[in-house]
C-alpha cells in the first residue's frame, strides 16, 4: 500500500503562510493497493488536489476507477466532492462506502450537498462519472482492489465517525479520524480494528489543555492518540486532522510533546509521523 | 468609512504556499463605517478570522451587533458562518441579509447547513440571536447610518450586488456574475455553455435591463469590488458558471465613472505570480483605454480608508 496525504487540517481550511508546511486542506488521504488500484479516505479540499493530480491518470480519459471510504459526512469531509475534477469526466467510476443508516440516506446526503442552494452542480446526477453508494455495515468486511476493509464506529461528538482498517497480505493501514472517545477509551471492537497495525493514523486534533476545554467537539488529543497506539502495539502513528487555528509551529510542539508522551509511556518503540500534505508513506 | 478583506477567493479555500500573498479564504469583506458596527459582506471562510478580531471587540462580552449580507448561498459564500465566533456569544446580535428564494426562507436555507449530519451545532442552539431579512431586487434600507441598496446579478440561482453610501463614499460588491451577453443564468441547470447562436430578443433584452441596473447601482462609486474570476479564454469554456473578466469589469466600471476598481473572487488554482500578471494586464487595458480609475486586486487584510473617514477614528462601535 501507498499512502498520501491530500489534506490533514480539521474542521475548515486554513489558508495562509502559517500552514504552509503541514497544509490548510481539510481531510484527504490515498491508498494505491497493489494491484494499482485507488482507494481515497474522506473528501475534505484535499481532494481538489488529488483530482488535479489525476487528471494525468486513465481519469483523465475516463476509464479511472476508486474507492472512495467516507468516515462521516460533516462538511470537512466531504466539501472536496465538488470540486474533484474527475467525477465530472463520463466514464469514470466511484465506488462511496460510507457511514449512513441506508444506502439512499447516504446518497441523500451527497444529494443536499449538491443542492442549488448551495452549490451550481444541482444534484450529483450531473456529475458525469457513475457513482455507486453503499451504507457500510460495520463489523462485515468487505474488498476493495485486493484489499481487505473493515469498519467500525467511533463517538464523535453527537454522531459517530468510521474508523477503517485496510489489510492487504501482512500490511495493515487504520485510519480514524475523528475520535471523541467516552471515559472508557475505544470500545473492545474498536481496539480489535487498532490491534497491530503497521500504521495507525489517529486524529490529534488537539492538545491536552485544548481537548479538555472543548471535550464536546468529539476530538482527540495526542495522548489519547498516544494511549491508543500504545495499547495497539501499533508500529506507528500517523497525527492528523490538526485545528484550524494551530500553526506549523503549533504542529511542530504538538508533535514533539507526542513523541515525549510515547517515550515515557512505553511507546518508545513506535515511530511517529506528522501527517503533512504531499507527504508518502509506503507500507 | 473602512473596507478591509477576510477572503477574497473564489469558489473553495485554496490554502498553500502558491496563494500567501492573495490569500486562500474564500469570500469576506467587512464594511466599517466611522464609529458603527460592522457590516460584513459574504460568509466564505475569511469571516472564521474576522470573528476572531471581534471578539476582541464588544462581541467578546456578547454586546456585539453585526449585519451580514449574503450575495447568495453558494458554498464559498456562507462556508465560513458556523466557524463565526460571535455566533457562540449569548448577547450578540446578528442580522442576515439574502435574496428571497420562490421556494425556501433563507432561514430554512441557513438552518440546513448545519443540520445533522453536515454539522455538530445546529442553527437553533447557537447563543447569539440571528434575524433572516430576505430581500428583493431594488430594495433600499438603511442600516444605521448606511443606506444599501441592491441590484440581482447574473449567476446560477441567482446573486445580488450591493451599493453601500456612508460617510460621504460609496463602495459596491459585486460578486458572482456572468457578463451580460451570451447566456441568462436563474434556476434552470445549464450543463454546457451556449452554442452561440443569438439570444433571444426576450432574453436578450433582460440582459440588457440586468446591466443597466448594474451600471446604475456602480454610478459614481468610490469602489467597485468586482467577480473577476476568469481570463477570456477561461470565460469562453465556462460562460455557463456565471463569473466575468477584468474587461467585463472594467467596461462596467467605465460607464458607471467609478473611481477603484477591486478585482475579486480569484479563481481557486491562480497563483499569487498569475494574478500579479492579470492585475498588471487589466491595468494595461484601462489605461490604453484611457479610464482614469485606478485598478487594484484584493488580497487578505488589504484595507482601505474611503470618503471622511481620517483613518484614525477608533472603528470600534458605539
Amino acid at each position: 500500500m501507498k499512502i498520501r496525504f491530500w489534506g490533514v487540517r480539521g474542521s475548515i481550511p486554513a489558508p495562509g503562510p502559517d500552514t504552509n508546511r503541514y497544509g490548510g486542506n481539510t481531510s484527504c488521504v490515498s491508498v494505491t493497493t497493489a494491484t494499482g488500484h485507488l482507494i481515497i479516505l474522506d473528501m475534505g479540499t484535499g481532494l481538489m488536489h488529488l483530482g488535479n493530480h489525476l487528471l494525468a491518470s486513465e481519469f483523465g480519459k475516463g476509464r479511472g476507477a476508486a474507492t472512495i471510504l467516507l468516515s462521516h459526512a460533516h462538511w470537512d469531509h466531504i466539501q472536496g466532492l465538488g470540486f474533484f475534477a474527475p467525477v465530472f469526466i463520463p466514464g469514470n467510476k466511484f465506488e462511496l462506502r460510507g457511514h449512513g443508516r441506508s444506502s439512499s440516506m447516504l446518497e441523500g446526503i451527497l444529494e443536499g450537498q449538491m443542492n442549488p442552494n448551495f452549490s451550481p452542480l444541482y444534484t450529483l446526477k450531473n456529475l458525469g462519472a457513475a457513482f455507486d453508494v453503499h451504507a457500510i455495515v460495520p463489523g462485515e468486511p468487505f474488498t476493495a482492489g485486493g484489499v481487505r476493509v473493515t469498519a467500525q464506529p467511533n463517538p464523535h461528538g453527537t454522531t459517530t465517525a468510521l474508523a477503517f482498517r485496510l489489510d492487504e497480505g501482512a500490511a495493515s493501514f487504520v485510519y480514524a479520524s475523528d475520535v471523541g472517545y467516552g471515559p472508557d477509551g475505544p470500545t473492545p471492537a474498536v481496539r480489535a480494528l487498532y490491534r497491530g497495525a503497521d500504521a495507525l493514523l489517529h486524529d490529534t486534533t488537539y492538545t491536552p489543555a485544548d481537548q479538555a476545554r472543548r471535550q464536546s467537539r468529539g476530538f482527540s488529543s495526542y495522548e489519547q492518540a498516544a494511549d491508543a497506539a500504545i495499547a495497539a502495539g501499533a508500529r506507528r502513528l500517523i497525527a492528523f486532522h490538526y485545528d484550524q487555528d494551530y500553526t506549523d509551529a503549533d504542529v511542530d510542539a504538538l508533535t514533539a510533546a507526542c513523541r515525549a508522551y510515547l517515550d515515557a509511556h512505553g511507546g518508545r518503540a513506535i515511530e511517529l509521523i506528522p501527517a503533512a500534505e504531499g507527504l508518502e508513506l509506503a507500507l | 468609512m473602512k473596507v478591509r478583506f477576510w477572503g477574497v477567493r473564489g469558489s473553495i479555500p485554496v490554502p498553500g504556499p502558491s496563494t500567501n500573498r492573495y490569500g486562500g479564504n474564500t469570500s469576506c469583506v467587512e464594511v466599517r463605517p466611522r464609529g458603527a458596527w460592522p457590516i460584513i459582506i459574504d460568509a466564505g471562510t475569511g469571516i472564521r478570522r474576522l470573528g476572531k478580531a471581534l471578539m476582541d471587540e464588544r462581541f467578546g462580552d456578547g454586546s456585539g451587533t453585526a449585519h451580514i449580507l449574503i450575495s447568495h448561498t453558494h458554498w464559498d459564500h456562507i462556508q465560513g458562518m458556523p466557524f463565526f465566533s460571535p455566533l457562540y456569544r449569548a448577547g450578540n446580535k446578528l442580522h442576515v441579509f439574502a435574496r428571497q428564494r420562490g421556494d425556501t426562507h433563507l432561514q430554512a436555507v441557513f438552518a440546513s447547513q448545519t443540520e445533522d449530519p453536515y454539522f455538530p451545532v445546529p442553527l437553533s442552539a447557537l447563543e447569539a440571536s440571528i434575524e433572516f431579512h430576505e430581500l428583493v431586487e431594488g430594495n433600499r434600507f438603511a442600516i444605521d447610518k448606511t443606506l444599501v441598496t441592491c441590484t440581482r446579478l447574473n449567476h446560477p440561482w441567482i446573486a445580488m450586488a450591493y451599493r453601500l453610501d456612508c460617510d460621504g463614499a460609496a463602495v459596491v460588491y459585486c460578486s458572482d456574475t456572468a457578463p451580460f451577453s451570451d447566456i441568462l443564468l436563474e434556476h434552470e441547470f445549464i450543463s454546457k455553455p451556449p452554442t452561440g447562436e443569438p439570444l433571444p430578443k426576450a432574453i436578450a433584452d433582460k440582459l440588457a435591463a440586468m446591466r443597466a441596473s448594474l451600471v446604475a447601482l456602480c454610478k459614481g462609486a468610490d469602489l467597485l469590488i468586482y467577480d473577476t474570476q476568469f481570463t477570456i479564454d477561461e470565460y469562453k469554456l465556462r460562460p455557463h458558471w456565471g463569473h466575468s473578466t477584468p474587461e467585463d469589469a472594467i467596461a462596467i466600471a467605465r460607464e458607471a465613472g467609478v473611481k477603484t476598481l477591486c478585482l475579486y473572487h480569484h479563481a481557486p488554482m491562480r497563483s499569487d505570480e498569475a494574478q500579479d500578471a492579470i492585475l498588471m494586464a487589466a491595468r494595461w487595458s484601462a489605461k490604453s483605454h484611457g479610464d482614469g480609475f485606478n485598478v487594484i486586486a484584493a488580497h487578505e487584510g488589504l484595507e482601505l480608508v474611503l470618503g471622511d473617514d481620517d483613518g484614525l477614528a477608533p472603528v470600534v462601535a458605539p
